[in-house]
């Protein structure tokens, strides 16, 4: 981490947030030449990767199976080559909009309460998870509960054992990878509960975490109480319909020591509501322009702060685009002309970006993730009474987001809304 | 006051009999059998309000394992021996205000809390409402002291430097008919000392709050309605209480007294705990849910308590400035804690809430599926604005009641030496300032009987509370960090706690290490993440600051530690057998 004694006030670009997102955009606005420094709360960069000690990381982007560390090391040597300043152990207060862009307060021990002014901002701050409570998860207050990211951080950062016997609810990625972290270190997992008929994560973890330990899934089942008062000593499971409405008679209690939370991520934007920024209900982010810049003119926003996502190398994509869009704001300034909308239609739950500025880049990268599983699927992606695409996927998961390339060619005139729509063909 | 006869018959009326009453200590003794908790109940209501001290209710429930409180599992002889002028069990906001009340004397003071910390059950699970006097019934010691206790509350609030603030609290008409009430309303406001009831129209209303449901119907306003942080009220209270020379003892339990037989009746000479026995003058029983336990180990229970547990959802920090007063709706008839309402807090959340639901077992916090369902449908739509996604999150706990639904606050008639202050539910928290001082003088009266009582030359009301960083401006916040560079560095992001706080409350007086005393002191976890980021980091400070391994880092107290053990560490490899590729055996290297 470079630290400077004597801290420039003004910047071009300042992103919020060293993890994949954060590091990606970083570099890529110093790659177009702005003068970039990112803030960081933690004491070390990396975010979430630093606790992702499993591999899988990078398949796309490097073509390599990385652990989190790993992929995170790759572009803080990028950060170092560029000098781009990591401020660490450094909180945003405020950010405040300013005549010449963004004025950030920010708290540091050994600075105290200082400000920057950036042209352009990055915003990389990631999610939090969605807690028990916040699942209908009742009963009293023991220590036993923990989300997944939590537990992650406390075995493999600190080192610490918190679990003997445990259940985990929500089979999305992180219950997945840490149902086998906690078998390899000699915990007992009871189980897998999933509140919805399939499982939230990718299939290659529900195989490589579950299958491959012998750790069984529960589908349609859900915690709904936590016993114990000092100590979780059980939980009560229960069975659901397809709308998540408890069985009643099917619930069974299972003797456990600890309840992990795998139950959702949740972009951490509060800040960004603050500035008074809206944000899209189906993604937690706010709506951005295919550059990543939000309604706020110079404030960009990416990774999973944007929109949760499955893979770290889309999350790195998000912050390429972010920082170069960044970059050139802070240099040219850009007044954002002619807003069209990419709709999510039938079968689609969003599309990200939700607009497009059509006086703009027309090589368009979007995700998107669909509603329900299904199989044999068509996607159509229309302008007006024109189809522009089609393409087909043998399966569409809602877990599995999808990335999709639009180029110019695709386009002609007039340009109209985009709309995405799944016409689906099954066997 | 009812004939032993005459109950008799209304017992048998109501299809009771084979419960048994009889009468003792002047107080109606309730025996039997039923199946059901709720019959439990009706055979106490129907002893109540028949002119009798109280009702005792010892009728066993079929089925029903009765309750009994747990005593800590660590025991010593750290109190062996000991003598104190007084000592006050039960270390909630009662507890703690009359403690530091006791103060004022020159006298050995002792707090007992069996908990690992203050105010762990109802003090700090509550909504912090400094309620004007309205609900309770004109002439009820409810009434009196919540009175009195509302007129003390700022300058209490200001000595024990307690933030405090007096939104006022907005009653709704949830119908036009009772806009005629208005006569009755301030009819109740001056027999209860209320001042400034305003009467609102349905459009006032509107102006006041803009987030009212659409069909309300007027209302009326009471600016003497306050707001407080009930468990840093309670730590106030104790840290204040020690810094004047009064000890607290937690995890210390009250499991007997020593009595002898006087002129005077009864006097208590040993109190037995846990920790030890040791001598008192005074007992004064501040003990909750369990004071009629207490007030049995003295030989003078007159009261039974039954819980009636409240749950209370908390919104998140986002939305609070769509409320702008507490606001409850007029309901007839006004039932037992029923009604509740939306509330701001001090610290900035809103609270919705509570429920009331009697049950069995006195220490079960936990919340039940129908609680949210009851507070969205009862008490969320008050405000239109709120919805259920705003929730972070709900918790219960239980109100002390005694059948008849009063304060007991007196001396006892058969043991000189014993208070009782029992039966404390709201409006309790307001009534505090006003209990202590009541309480004080009755502790005065009672020992200048045997000792020179004399004041305490050095007793100081003031508390200088540590600094909360999130209450203060950059300016400030900078100048401090500069002091201490710990208070830089934020531990729990959402409520923007520092470092610095957290080891200041750890160090205290009064600091308790474990996650919940200092979530107590500090609010880390208790922002929209609920200590997901916080509490590892926690741990790790709780740990180095008293000075105990990581596994023995509790949440609250034994019993609820965190980390079972350690993944990584020093392993013993001299019984491996190290095998080089080949697959042959070669030594090991350690």
């Amino acid at each position: 981490m470079i630290s400077l004694d004597t801290l420039n006030e003004k910047w071009e670009v300042i992103v919020i947030g060293s993890g994949p997102a954060g590091l990606a955009a970083a570099v890529a606005a110093a790659e177009s030449g702005a003068e970039v420094c990112i803030i960081e709360r933690e004491e070390r960069p990396g975010g979430i990767l630093k606790q992702c000690i499993h591999d899988g990381f990078g398949l796309l982007r490097f073509q390599e199976k990385l652990s989190g560390p790993e992929y995170a090391y790759r572009y803080l040597e990028m950060a170092a080559n560029r000098r781009i300043p990591i401020l660490g152990n450094t909180f945003v207060l405020k950010i405040q909009r300013e005549d010449t862009g963004f004025g950030l307060t920010l708290q540091e021990s050994g600075r105290g309460v200082f400000k920057l002014q950036a042209k352009a901002v990055v915003y990389a701050a990631g999610c939090r998870e969605r807690t028990s409570r916040q699942v209908y998860v009742h009963g009293d207050r023991p220590s036993g509960i923990f989300t997944a990211g939590t537990l992650q951080y406390m075995i493999n950062i600190q080192g610490y054992m918190p679990a003997k016997k445990c259940v985990i609810l929500g089979s999305g990625d992180i219950g997945l990878i840490m149902a086998r972290r906690l078998v390899l270190e000699g915990a007992e997992v009871e189980g897998v509960y999933e509140i919805k008929p399939e499982p939230s994560g990718l299939t290659r973890n529900v195989v490589q975490c579950l299958d491959d330990f012998g750790t069984p899934l529960h589908l349609s089942t859900t915690v709904t109480e936590i016993h114990g008062q000092k100590r979780v000593t059980g939980v009560t499971v229960c069975k659901v319909d397809n709308d998540a409405v408890p069985f009643r008679g099917t619930e069974k209690y299972i003797p456990c020591d600890t309840l992990v939370l795998s139950v959702g991520l949740i972009p951490e934007n509060d800040l960004l509501e603050t500035l008074g920024l809206g944000l899209d209900p189906t993604t937690g982010g706010p709506p951005v322009d295919q550059y990543n810049m939000t309604a706020l003119e110079g404030l960009f926003v990416c990774g999973n702060a944007l929109h949760v996502n499955d893979l770290v190398d889309y999350v790195s994509e998000s912050g390429v685009l972010a920082g170069q869009a960044a970059a050139d704001y802070a240099r040219y300034g850009r007044k954002r002309s002619r807003c069209l909308q990419i709709i999510p239609g039938s079968g689609i739950r969003y599309v990200v970006p939700q607009l497009w500025d059509s006086a703009g880049e027309r090589n368009l990268i979007l995700y998107f993730r669909s509603s329900q599983t299904v199989f044999q699927a068509v996607l159509e992606v229309i302008s007006g009474d024109r189809v522009l695409r089609t393409e087909k996927y043998p399966v569409l998961r809602p877990p599995e987001m999808q990335r999709l390339e639009l180029k110019a060619e695709d386009f002609s005139e007039p340009l109209q809304d985009l709309e995405f729509r799944i016409r689906e063909v099954k066997i | 006051m009812h004939s032993l006869k005459k109950i008799r018959k209304l017992f048998d009326r109501a299809g009771f009999k084979e419960i048994e009453v009889a009468e003792k200590h002047k107080a109606i003794f309730l025996s039997g059998n039923v199946d059901h908790w709720d019959r439990y109940l009706e055979a106490g209501y129907l002893a109540a309000g028949k002119g009798y001290r109280g009702v005792v209710n010892d009728i066993q429930v079929r089925g029903l394992i009765p309750d009994s409180f747990t005593v800590p599992s660590h025991s010593d002889k750290s109190l062996e021996g000991r003598h104190f002028h007084a000592a006050v069990v039960g270390g909630g906001v009662i507890g703690a205000a009359i403690t530091r009340e006791l103060t004022r004397w020159q006298i050995d003071v002792a707090l007992l809390e069996k908990e690992n910390d203050l105010s762990r059950h109802a003090s700090g699970r509550n909504n912090g409402i400094i309620h004007p006097a309205f609900a309770a019934p004109p002439g009820s010691l409810k009434a009196r002291y919540n009175t009195l206790g509302n007129r003390m509350f700022t300058q209490e609030a200001q000595e024990l430097g307690v933030p405090l603030a007096w939104p006022g609290l907005l009653v709704v008409f949830p119908s036009r008919m009772m806009h005629m009430l208005m006569p009755l309303i301030r009819r109740r406001a001056r027999q209860n000392g209320v001042r400034g009831v305003e009467y609102l129209t349905p459009e006032q209303v509107r102006a006041r709050e803009p987030n009212i449901y659409n069909k309300q119907q007027g209302g009326f306003f009471l600016p003497e309605g306050g707001i407080v942080s009930p468990y840093k009220l309670t730590m106030a209270y104790g840290e204040n209480a020690i810094s004047n020379g009064a000890q607290v003892f937690l995890q210390t339990a009250v499991i007997g007294f020593d009595l002898i037989k006087n002129q005077g009746g009864n006097r208590i000479v040993r109190v037995n705990t846990n920790r030890g026995s040791f001598t008192a003058d005074l007992v004064i029983n501040a003990a909750g849910i369990w004071a009629d336990q207490l007030a049995e180990m003295a030989g003078d229970r007159f009261y039974t308590i039954h819980p009636r547990r409240g749950a209370i959802a908390i919104l998140d920090k986002k939305v609070t400035h769509l409320l702008k007063y507490n606001i409850g709706q007029l309901l007839i008839p006004a039932g037992k804690s029923k009604g509740g309402g939306v509330t701001p807090t001090i610290d900035g959340n809103i609270l919705l809430g509570p429920t009331a639901e009697e049950i069995p077992h006195r220490e079960d916090f936990a919340t039940r599926t129908e609680d949210l369902a009851y507070i969205y449908q009862h008490q969320m739509f008050l405000n239109k604005a709120l919805r259920s996604d705003q929730v972070i999150t709900y918790f219960s706990g239980n109100r002390a009641c005694t059948f008849d639904e009063e304060f007991v606050i007196e001396p006892s008639s058969y043991v000189e030496n014993f208070i009782h202050v029992a039966g404390i539910q709201s409006p309790g928290l307001t009534a505090a300032p006003a209990i202590a001082r009541e309480v004080g003088r009755l502790a005065a009266e009672i020992l200048k009987k045997t000792m020179a009582l004399l004041p305490n030359a050095h007793f100081n009301p003031c508390r200088k509370p540590l600094p909360v960083m999130s209450a203060l401006s950059f300016e400030e916040r900078s100048r401090l960090i500069k002091e201490n560079p710990a208070y830089g560095k934020i531990v729990c992001r959402c409520e923007t706690v520092s470092e610095g706080e957290i080891t200041d409350s750890l160090r205290s007086p009064l600091g308790v290490a474990s996650l919940d005393g200092v979530k107590q002191r500090v609010r880390t976890g208790m922002g929209r993440c609920q200590g997901g980021f916080c509490t590892p980091r926690l741990v790790d400070i709780v740990a180095r600051e008293a000075g105990i391994n990581i596994e023995k880092v509790s949440k609250s107290g034994p019993g609820s530690e965190l980390v079972f053990k350690k993944t990584k560490g020093l392993v013993d490899y001299s019984s491996v057998k190290i095998l080089s590729e080949g697959g042959k055996e070669e030594e090991s290297h350690d």
